[in-house]
C-alpha cells in the first residue's frame, strides 16, 4: 500500500477502531484489568487519534504546524494529558464515573493521539530522541511503582492485577528500548 | 585519517566557538583546581593536619567525588567536540545547552551539599540519603539527585545532536562505530577514529542516562513517599551502571585528542584498522555491562551477573587500550617525535592509562576483591587513570590549543617545570593510596588510626606538589585561551 493510499485509509481506519473499542463488550474487556485498560485500551485511543490527523484539512494543519514548532506544542499537550491518565485515580472514575470515561474517550485521542500523529514529523532527531527515552523510562519508572507499591492504587483492580501491569510495563520498556537500540544501530534514517 | 598538519584549517573556532569552548574549558580547569584543594583537605584531615570533623569530611568527600566526576565528563565532552565538529555538523545550541545544565546541576549540587548538608557521596546508595539520622533534610538530598538529573539532561541533548549529525553523515550508528567492516570489506582508511569513538560513548553514555533517569526519579519519589520501598540491591545495580559509564566514557572522549594530535606530532600517519573497530566495538558491548565489579561484596546478587563483571572487567578494557597502546607506540617508533607539551602530556596519558588499568583488574578478580574492596586500593586505582591518564589527555588538548595560537607547540621550562611537578606528584599520590591499600586502610574514613597516619602525610605532601603541578597548568592555559584571538570562520575565510 503507497503511502497516500494509507493516508486516505487512515481516517476510515481510526473510525472502525474507535467504534470497536466502544462496543460495550470490547470494552468491559478492556477495563476488566489493569494492564488491558492501561496497556491496550488507552494505547489503541491515542492510536485513533494518531491516525485521525491525517484527515486534517491541509489548511487547518499548516495553521497549527505554525504554533508548533518543532513539535514541542504537541508534546506539551500530549505529556499533560498523558500524565493525568497515568493517574491511578483517573483509571479508576474512568469506569465509576460516566462522565469520566466520556472524558477519557474523548480526550486520549483529541489531546494525546492527535497532537501527538500532527507534532511527530515537525519532530526532529534530538525531540524524538527525547520523547523515546522519557516514554522508556517512564515504562520503567512506573513498572517499578506499580510492583513495589505496597498498597492497592485502584478500587476497581487487585494487587496482583496491578503488579502484572507493573511487570508488563517492565517488559514494553524493554521492547522499547531493544527496538530504538536496533533501529539506531542498524536502521535506515530518511532524514534527520 | 585526521591529517598531519599541526594546526589544521578546519579545527578553528569561530566566535561563538571559541567563546563555548573557553567556557567549557576554563570552568573545568577552575573546578578542577578547587576540587584537587577540597581533595588535599580531605588527605590532610586523614593525616590529623587539619580539624576537619567528620560531619564535613563527608560532604567535602560528597562534593570532591560528584564534583569531579562531573567536571571530567564536562571537559572531556569537550574535547569529543572539540574534534568531532570536524567531521558532522554539530549544533552549538546543543553543547551550549549541555554547559548551561551542567552549571544549574552543579548549583543544586553545591547547594545541596553546602547549605543542605547532605553528605551521602557522589554515589548516593540507598537508603543513606533518606537515612540521614538527621544530619541533612530529605529535601537537601532530592535537591542533590535534581542537580544529577539536570546534568543527565545536558549530556542527552549533546548526545543526540551528536547522534544525529553521525547518523546524517554515515547512515547509522552502527556505520559510524565502522561495524560493517568488522568481518570483511575494505577499511576506509579516512574513517575518523573520532566518529568511532564518540559513537562508542554515544551508545554506552545514553543507556548510562536512561538508567540513573530512571533510578533517581525513583529515589525522590522514596524520599516523599517512603512506602514505596525499593529494593537497594536493584537501586545499586542502577546507580553503578549510570555512574561506573559516566566516568569510564571520560577515558574513551579524552582519547580521542591522543588519536587526532599525537600522529602530528610524531608525522606519521595512524589510520583506523580492523583490529581497531573490533576492539571499539568489543568494548561499546563490554563497557555496558561490566559493572557487577562494583558489586562482588554483595551476596545478594545474582551469581551470574558477579561472573559476568569478574570476567567482563579483565576484557572490558583491555581491547581498546592494546590497540591505542600498540597504535601509539608504533606510531612513536622511528618518528623523530618532537616533544613539546603536547606530545609529552599525551604519551603520558597512555602511560597513566596502561598503569591505572593494572590496578583496577586486580581488584576486578573475585578472590582479591574480597580483601581489597573498600581499602584505598580502590581510590588508589580510579586516582591513577584519573590523574595521569584522562586528565593529561584533556591537558593534551588545551596545550595544543594553546599553542595553535602562536602557530608553535608551547614547551616553555616554566610548563616543564610544571609537568615534572605534576608527574612526581601524582605518582606518589596514588602509589601512595596503593600501598595503603595494600596495607589494608579503609577508604571513605574521616580519621585514620595512629599506624596509618604516615600514609596520609607522604600522600598529603605528595598531593601538594600535583597541585602546584597543576596550578601551573591552569594557569597557562587560561592565560593562553583568554588571549587567544578569535579565529575567522573557515566557511568565511575572507571574514
Ligand atoms: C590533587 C588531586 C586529588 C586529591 C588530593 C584527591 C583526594 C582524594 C581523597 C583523599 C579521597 C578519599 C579517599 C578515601 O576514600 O579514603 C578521594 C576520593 C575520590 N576522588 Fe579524589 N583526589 C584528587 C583528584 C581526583 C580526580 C582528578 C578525580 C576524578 C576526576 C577524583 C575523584 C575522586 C572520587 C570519585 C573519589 C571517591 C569519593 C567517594 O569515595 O565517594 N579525585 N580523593
Amino acid at each position: 500500500m503507497s503511502t497516500a493510499e494509507r493516508q486516505r485509509l487512515a481516517p476510515a481506519f481510526a473510525v472502525a477502531l474507535f467504534v470497536a473499542l466502544l462496543l460495550p463488550p470490547v470494552r468491559a474487556w478492556l477495563e476488566s484489568r489493569m494492564s488491558l485498560q492501561m496497556l491496550v485500551q488507552i494505547p489503541l485511543l491515542i492510536t485513533v487519534g494518531w491516525l485521525l490527523s491525517a484527515a486534517l484539512p491541509p489548511r487547518l494543519g499548516e495553521g497549527i504546524a505554525r504554533w508548533n514548532r518543532h513539535g514541542i506544542s504537541s508534546l506539551v499537550l500530549a505529556s499533560l494529558a498523558g500524565m493525568f491518565w497515568m493517574l491511578p485515580r483517573s483509571l479508576d472514575a474512568a469506569i465509576g464515573e460516566p462522565w469520566m470515561a466520556v472524558a477519557k474517550f474523548a480526550s486520549v485521542p483529541l489531546l494525546i493521539g492527535l497532537p501527538l500523529g500532527l507534532g511527530w514529523p515537525h519532530m526532529g532527531f534530538v525531540v524524538r530522541g527525547v520523547f523515546l527515552l522519557e516514554l522508556t523510562a517512564t515504562f520503567f519508572r512506573l513498572g517499578w511503582l506499580y510492583l513495589v507499591s505496597p498498597i492497592r492504587l485502584c478500587n476497581n483492580y487487585l494487587l496482583d492485577d496491578q503488579q502484572r501491569a507493573g511487570e508488563a510495563m517492565l517488559v514494553i520498556g524493554s521492547l522499547l528500548l531493544a527496538g530504538v537500540a536496533i533501529k539506531l544501530l542498524w536502521g535506515r534514517f530518511d532524514s534527520t | 585519517m585526521s591529517s598531519l598538519e599541526l594546526y589544521p584549517q578546519d579545527e578553528k573556532l569561530p566566535r561563538g566557538e571559541h567563546v563555548a569552548f573557553n567556557l567549557y574549558m576554563i570552568t573545568a580547569l577552575l573546578l578542577f583546581v578547587v576540587m584537587m584543594l577540597l581533595g588535599l583537605t580531605m588527605r590532610m584531615t586523614q593525616a590529623d593536619w587539619t580539624p576537619v570533623q567528620a560531619a564535613m569530611f563527608y560532604k567535602v568527600m560528597t562534593m570532591h567525588g560528584a564534583g569531579m566526576v562531573g567536571t571530567m565528563s564536562l571537559a572531556s565532552t569537550a574535547v569529543m567536540w572539540f574534534f568531532l565538529r570536524k567531521y558532522v555538523s554539530l549544533h552549538l545550541w546543543a553543547f551550549m545547552s549541555n554547559y548551561v545544565l551542567f552549571m544549574l546541576g552543579a548549583l543544586c549540587i553545591i547547594w545541596a551539599v553546602f547549605v543542605g548538608d547532605f553528605a551521602s557521596a557522589w554515589t548516593f546508595l540507598y537508603p543513606l540519603p533518606v537515612h540521614s539520622m538527621g544530619l541533612w533534610s530529605n529535601g537537601a538530598a532530592a535537591l542533590f539527585m535534581v542537580g544529577y538529573l539536570l546534568i543527565g539532561v545536558g549530556m542527552l541533548l549533546f548526545y543526540l545532536d551528536a547522534a544525529a549529525a553521525i547518523i546524517h553523515r554515515f547512515g547509522n550508528l552502527g556505520r559510524g562505530l565502522g561495524l560493517q567492516w568488522l568481518f570483511g570489506g575494505e577499511i576506509d582508511p579516512n574513517h575518523p577514529k573520532a566518529v568511532v569513538a564518540s559513537t562508542m560513548v554515544i551508545i554506552a553514555n545514553s543507556l548510562g542516562i536512561l538508567a540513573g533517569a530512571v533510578v533517581l526519579v525513583m529515589c525522590l519519589i522514596n524520599a516523599y513517599d517512603p512506602e514505596v520501598a525499593l529494593n537497594a540491591l536493584v537501586v545499586k545495580n542502577l546507580i553503578y551502571w549510570f555512574g561506573h559509564m559516566i566516568i569510564n566514557a571520560t577515558i574513551y572522549m579524552g582519547v580521542i585528542a591522543v588519536y587526532e594530535l599525537l600522529p602530528r606530532y610524531t608525522g606519521k600517519p595512524y589510520g583506523v584498522s580492523r583490529p581497531f573497530l573490533w576492539s571499539w566495538a568489543a568494548s561499546t558491548l563490554f563497557v555496558i555491562i561490566v559493572f557487577p565489579h562494583h558489586l562482588l561484596m554483595d551476596y545478594a546478587e545474582p551469581r551470574w551477573m558477579l561472573v559476568m563483571g569478574q570476567i567482563i572487567s579483565y576484557a572490558a578494557g583491555f581491547p581498546v587500550f592494546l590497540v591505542t597502546a600498540y597504535g601509539v607506540l608504533t606510531n612513536i617508533h622511528h618518528s623523530g617525535l618532537r616533544w613539546t607539551m603536547p606530545s609529552m602530556l599525551a604519551v603520558l596519558a597512555l602511560f597513566g592509562w596502561a598503569a591505572g588499568i593494572v590496578p583496577a583488574i586486580i581488584d576486578g578478580t573475585i578472590g582479591v576483591n574480597r580483601v581489597m574492596h573498600n581499602t584505598q586500593w580502590v581510590p588508589g586505582h580510579f586516582h591513577f587513570y584519573l590523574l595521569l591518564g584522562v586528565l593529561p589527555m584533556v591537558l593534551t588538548l588545551l596545550y595544543h590549543v594553546v599553542g595553535s595560537r602562536r602557530r608553535a607547540p608551547v614547551n616553555s621550562g616554566t610548563d616543564r617545570a610544571g609537568l615534572l611537578l605534576y608527574v612526581v606528584g601524582g605518582i606518589s599520590f596514588c602509589m601512595v593510596f596503593l600501598y595503603a591499600g595494600h596495607m589494608s586502610v579503609a577508604r571513605r574514613f574521616s580519621t585514620h588510626l595512629p599506624e596509618w597516619l604516615p600514609y596520609d602525610q607522604a600522600g598529603s605532601i605528595a598531593a601538594m606538589v600535583l597541585i602546584l603541578g597543576m596550578l601551573v597548568f591552569a594557569t597557562r592555559i587560561i592565560v593562553g585561551l583568554l588571549k587567544a584571538p578569535i579565529d575567522a570562520d573557515p566557511a568565511h575565510p575572507a571574514g
